[in-house]
């Protein structure tokens, strides 16, 4: 039950009849100002083929797959589609000629109605006019075709984002496709949609449809590509078949270094529990009578789908969501009104997921934002006067010791990659006395090197006895990196596990559970007749 | 039987009920509150239901509405038009200095005299609409400074034509038959308004440009990848707001009957004020023109009511900064409670 | 509005570090010294020692009320009340003094009431705008557009639409006429409410969390700073500095205005902006609202020196601010 997402495509439905090409990119670079976005990438699509552009954020994936769609042109390099050299590309002309993406956030207008944003850009007009009659006809065609429940008069703006998703897609199957784009479209869909999305994946392959998957997760690409394509700083570092490439190598490939060991050992010495969450339920409902409770000197983990509410809850302990009924005890003190300051003081400190909307000031220097969290610190401030001083040479010692490079805590925060962006967020964890860390997603949009550093630091913490909280959407951290594990499904705890009782299946067969009224909450995703 | 016929009935009247909240949820409070606004007024302010003071209202409100109008364009694709106020002095002047030189020599033309007139006040909006447009979609210049920038311009080159000086001299069928002139009964002004307001309506549900306009201002990036050309429709929102400008001032001018470079001071924060009013969100992608003519007409009603009150014009522009601010807080406070409103 | 391509493209990181800032910060005084000096090619009077100090003492002003709304734009809004403030500002207090003094009162006493009455109108003014925008959430456009209305109303309903005659000389040799070891108080208050504000921004927590206010204002909160208390008093600062410039203002004409703020507003966010700081807010300071201040006083000097009409001024500085504001897009384009 728990691994049908993850089962091989099967050999019948691999690319046949695969040497036509659909598309190919020769040589084809991209500038924009002070980044060099694409540099000579060569790249070509067969017809049934699933080709995934493999590659950590920053590699290219994105411009490419604009290029492609034709949202910008190219400087250089040759582009021929269906046998034919293509000079200037407009988004319109590139959906005409069967070119669709459906990209990960950028193509919804949230206060337009559903219908409206299908057709943007090329809507149906009579005489000047727009013939709404139409479009809503062939906006009802298109979404039953997917029997998606989507009522095409409603805002996009209030919908869940797992039916947002389902707009992008009807919205690229307006006109005919040959060639699709999926940019990273599993990101918000729960794990039976994404079954369903590789359903739709496999019978677009028997149709001849080329597909251009771009993905980070290793998993999924073994699975539903045939080539791969990885890229690295702009470039085209190689093109390989999925079968014959292992993860390690895949890996390597994208990051230019050899990975041998990733996660660390780490020793588990559970102490008091210093964090106890009892019957806690939002305002919003997206956490229900949830109960759990966290150690010192252990690595406590919430796993779940999207949108269970995993770290929603963690957002409740630290003070950023309201709550309902409940209680949230620190260290056996109950916390009544919880807030971020508050809950500084009482060292609990969360690190955000979104760490550019919510942890950074990227204008500002590295000092400044290390230091964002602890100004109310007799180290760092004087009755609110800075002691500048103090506050260099501590940031200095501990952006040394989370080895950020370049090592310039002056320097902007905006001028530095991902995976160091998060050890300054990280860095207000060693800035003050904090003794419960609350980690969501950490590891996001991160290199494989940095990711290895992250790990490591959180060995270090739990070896000092410091409690970890740790919520991700990863599951090969969950499994390695906790010591106790709770499941979260559609806002309530479905399971608690610990040490042995820690594995794939058992975790992945929580994912899957009924809710409350035994229906299933994804969408059925019926095909008229196939 | 008698439980099916209640059960039926209760479920009817509940599907009106659900009916009436869609509508207060997508109409606002302004229509309702515009309704027992005039009824009010017109029961305990002496002299506003009289017909002389309805069509003063009417009037001044179409001036406003056309300004707001183009306001409310910029507004949605997400910017601001701070120049309005000068485009309409400077329509105003040039219209009148064309006017008034070409007096004597198409003497017994007055029909081309107005026309080039009006061409001349209607191409220098143009050109400061083109040249807002044209710095905020090509050179990404935040159009709040733009408009600072070309406020001071407008306004300034207003004052240098006319050294502060009102220009006399228009053609008295310009100013008896349109700028002061009834028809049917009605100011021209009104039916100038009535026409700009359902051609922005036309525009805004029936043309691609009034979804690409709400598109720009909802998503830019949404706009960008579905291939609409918003440097394009950018540039024409603000143009048009400076036309529709230009357009008032034009009406202004006859109705006052000479060209000053002072006029037109207020109805940049009014015509701010009057959308904000409207429910147009100054973040963008909302905004409904029938909404903003309501908004208008709210605005002139208050201070119409005001003077017939005889409360001092100094006390009212306290009243309208404190009726500003409460309008968008608690608009604020709606779209919070509705769930909507992160920032 | 950020660019579409901005977003759609890779998020790299942005090129260029120190190099590009001492660029950016070298840049308007670079131009400033080179428009002296055009001026002065066409008008020697330009760089005369009488015309310098003269337009030293003058930019105190200005210099005072961009450092106000610097301080707000940093937060990433702006007080459009400023120049109605100063005119409300000025003409209150000058109301105080004179009834005060003219009722036979010590002018000390009338002098230091109108100071108050002055700053606590600031006060207040400063606290509308700072509740409207930091708890109720108003846009600062919408906020101060407001309590312009509303200090403009009451600035020409308490004077009648007229000046206030009569302040006390007192204020005037106070705030204006008197020397402190023969350096002009003007300059001396300027002076130190500047090295305040550097000193404040750059060496207090408060000052601290306004740049990562107007950089992240979630992040801010995330980080357990009060930021809601902290922008209140954003705008609270912004109003009482546009107050006791009003204040010197006043001791200046020697009487109350009620049309003394005039283009104050546009001015004030010309010099801020021209002179560096960003209008997305968490990039300014002390420094660029000396130098913003310094370059429009000196652009509106060598023209009135060069006998151009205030209207063209006018003119002139709308194009400064659209020259200025693509510059500085263009500066910070890659970040």
């Amino acid at each position: 039950m728990g691994s049908e997402a993850f089962r091989p495509v099967s050999a019948s439905l691999a690319s046949s009849g695969a040497d036509d090409l659909l598309l190919q990119l020769a040589g084809v670079s991209k500038r924009f100002p002070g980044v060099l976005a694409l540099d000579n990438v060569d790249f070509d699509l067969r017809r049934g083929e699933v080709h995934v552009l493999f590659g950590e954020n920053g590699a290219g994936k994105s411009t490419l797959i604009n290029v492609i769609a034709g949202t910008f042109p190219r400087d250089s390099g040759r582009f021929v589609y269906q046998g034919r050299d293509i000079g200037h590309l407009t988004p319109h002309q590139a959906r005409v000629a069967g070119i669709s993406p459906v990209f990960q956030e950028f193509s919804l207008v949230p206060e337009m109605t559903i219908e409206e944003n299908m057709f943007l850009g090329r809507e149906i007009v009579a005489g000047g006019l727009l013939n709404r009659v139409a479009m809503r006809r062939r906006a009802l065609e298109v979404i039953a075709e997917f029997g998606f429940d989507l009522d095409p008069k409603r805002k996009v703006g209030e919908l869940s984002r797992a039916h947002q998703q389902m707009v992008e897609i009807a919205k690229a199957f307006l006109t005919e496709v040959r060639l699709l784009i999926l940019d990273e479209p599993t990101a918000s869909l729960t794990e039976v949609e994404v079954v369903k999305l590789f359903d739709l994946v496999a019978r677009l392959k028997r149709s001849g449809t080329g597909i251009i998957y771009v993905s980070h997760r290793m998993r999924e690409i073994k699975q539903i590509g045939d080539r791969i394509t990885v890229l690295r700083d702009g470039r085209k570092i190689a093109t390989v078949n999925s079968g014959e490439v292992t993860e390690t190598a895949l890996v390597e490939l994208m990051t230019g270094r050899k990975i041998d060991i990733l996660f660390p050992k780490i020793l588990h010495r559970p102490a008091r529990k210093v964090l106890e969450v009892d019957h806690l339920t939002l305002a919003n409902g997206t956490v229900k009578d949830v109960s759990l409770f966290a150690r010192a000197g252990e690595i406590t983990g919430i796993a779940g789908l999207v949108g269970c509410g995993k770290s929603e809850l963690i957002r409740t302990v630290y003070g950023l969501e309201t709550v309902a009924t409940g209680s949230i005890r620190i260290r056996g003190e109950l916390v009544a009104h919880p807030s971020p300051a508050a809950s500084l003081k009482a060292g609990v400190c969360y690190f955000p997921s979104d760490r550019v909307g919510e942890g950074l000031a990227l204008a500002r220097p590295v000092r400044e934002n290390a230091s964002m969290a602890s100004l109310d610190l007799p180290e760092f401030a004087w009755h609110r006067f800075l002691r500048r001083g103090n506050e260099k040479k501590a940031v200095q010692e501990v952006m040394e010791q989370l080895k950020l490079r370049p090592l310039g805590i002056e320097r902007i925060v905006a001028n530095f990659s991902g995976g160091n962006r998060q050890k300054v967020v990280l860095a207000r964890g060693l800035t003050r006395d904090v003794g419960i860390f609350l980690l969501d997603e950490p590891t996001l949009g991160i290199d494989v090197g940095a990711k290895a550093e992250i790990y490591e630091l959180m060995r270090a913490l739990v070896a000092r006895d410091n409690a970890i909280v740790l919520v991700s959407s990863e599951l090969p951290e969950m499994l390695n990196l906790c010591n106790r594990l709770y499941v979260m499904h559609r806002s309530r705890l479905v399971a608690e596990l610990s040490g042995a009782g820690i594995t794939e299946e058992a975790v992945l067969g929580h994912f899957f559970q009924k809710g409350a009224g035994g229906e299933n909450d994804a969408v059925p995703l019926r095909r008229a007749g196939a | 039987m008698i439980e099916a016929a209640t059960h039926a009935g209760q479920r009817r009247r509940s599907a009106a009920v659900e009916r009436l909240y869609r509508l207060y949820d997508a109409a606002g409070v302004l229509p309702l509150l515009l309704c027992v606004l005039i009824l009010v007024f017109a029961l305990f302010v002496p002299h506003f239901a009289s017909v002389e003071n309805i069509l003063n209202v009417l009037r001044s409100s179409s001036f406003l509405m056309i300004v707001s109008c183009g306001q409310m364009l910029v507004l949605i694709v997400g910017g601001f038009d701070l120049s309005v106020g000068s485009v309409v002095a400077l329509a105003s002047v040039i219209s009148a200095i064309v006017m008034a030189g070409l007096k004597v020599p198409l003497a017994g033309d007055p029909a081309l005299i107005t026309l080039l007139g009006v061409l001349g006040g209607l191409g220098c909006g143009m050109a400061v609409g083109l040249l807002n447009g044209l710095c905020v979609a090509w050179l990404k210049i935040s159009p709040f400074m733009v408009t600072l920038g070309t406020m001071s311009i407008a306004g300034g080159v207003a004052f240098v034509l006319t050294d502060g000086i009102p220009v006399y001299g228009m053609p008295v069928t310009y100013v008896n038959g349109f700028g002061r002139g009834l028809w049917l009964d009605l100011p021209a002004a009104v039916y100038l308004a009535i026409a700009v307001v359902a051609a922005i309506w036309v525009v805004q549900n029936l043309t691609r440009m009034g979804r690409y306009i709400f598109a720009i201002g909802g998503n830019l990036d949404a706009a960008v990848v579905s291939g609409v050309r918003t440097r394009v429709y950018l540039t024409a929102s603000y143009t048009l707001s400076a036309l529709l400008a230009a357009l008032t001032g034009l009406a202004l001018t006859a109705e006052i009957g000479s060209g000053q470079a002072s006029m037109g001071a207020q109805l940049t924060l009014e015509s701010i004020a009057a959308a904000v009013i409207a429910g147009v969100s100054l973040r963008g992608g909302v905004g409904r023109v029938e909404m903003v003519a309501l908004g208008s007409i709210f605005l002139l009603i208050l201070t119409n009511a005001m003077d017939l009150l005889n409360v001092d014009s100094r006390l009212q522009t306290i009243f309208l900064g404190v009726i500003l601010v409460l309008a968008v807080a608690a608009e604020e406070a709606r779209g919070r409670k509705w769930g909507r409103g992160q920032r | 509005m950020a660019s579409a391509e901005a977003s759609l493209r890779p998020t790299r990181r942005a090129s260029g570090g120190a190099a590009s800032a001492w660029l950016r910060l070298a840049a308007l005084p670079v131009l400033v010294v080179l428009m002296e000096v055009g001026f002065w090619t066409m008008q020697p009077d330009v760089l005369s020692a009488r015309n310098l100090i003269n337009v030293l003492q003058q930019s105190t002003y200005l210099i005072i009320f961009a450092a106000a709304q610097m301080v707000v734009i940093l937060t990433r809004g702006f007080d459009l009340s400023l120049g109605a403030t100063v005119s409300a500002v000025s003409v209150a207090s000058a109301l105080v003094m004179t009834s005060l003094a003219s009722g036979g009162g010590s002018a000390a006493i009338a002098v230091a009431a109108g100071i108050a009455a002055g700053l606590g109108l600031g006060l207040l003014i400063g606290l509308f705008n700072g509740i409207f925008v930091s708890w109720l959430n108003v846009n600062p456009f919408v906020a101060t557009l407001g309590s312009l209305n509303i200090a403009l109303g009451i600035a020409t309903t308490i004077s009648g639409g007229n000046p206030v005659f009569n302040v006390p000389n007192a204020l005037s040799t106070l705030l204006y006429s008197g020397k402190v070891l023969t350096i002009p108080v003007p300059l001396i208050l300027a002076g130190t409410i500047c090295l305040a504000l550097y000193f404040v921004l750059g060496h207090t927590v408060f000052g601290r969390s306004l740049y990562l206010i107007g950089n992240n204002p979630r992040a801010a909160r995330l980080a357990g700073l009060p930021s809601a208390r902290y922008l209140v008093l954003a705008y609270v600062i912004c109003s009482l500095l546009a107050a006791f410039g009003a204040l010197m203002l006043t001791a200046w004409t020697g009487s109350g205005e009620p049309n003394l703020g005039g283009s104050l507003m546009l001015e004030s966010i010309a010099a801020a902006v021209i002179g560096g700081v960003s209008l997305r807010g968490g990039i300014g300071g002390v420094i660029q609202a000396i130098v913003g201040g310094l370059f429009i006083t000196m652009l509106a000097n060598g023209m009135d020196l060069l006998e151009i009409s205030g209207y063209i001024q006018q003119i002139t500085l709308g194009f400064v601010i659209i020259a200025a504001v693509f510059f500085d897009r263009l500066w910070t384009a890659r970040t």
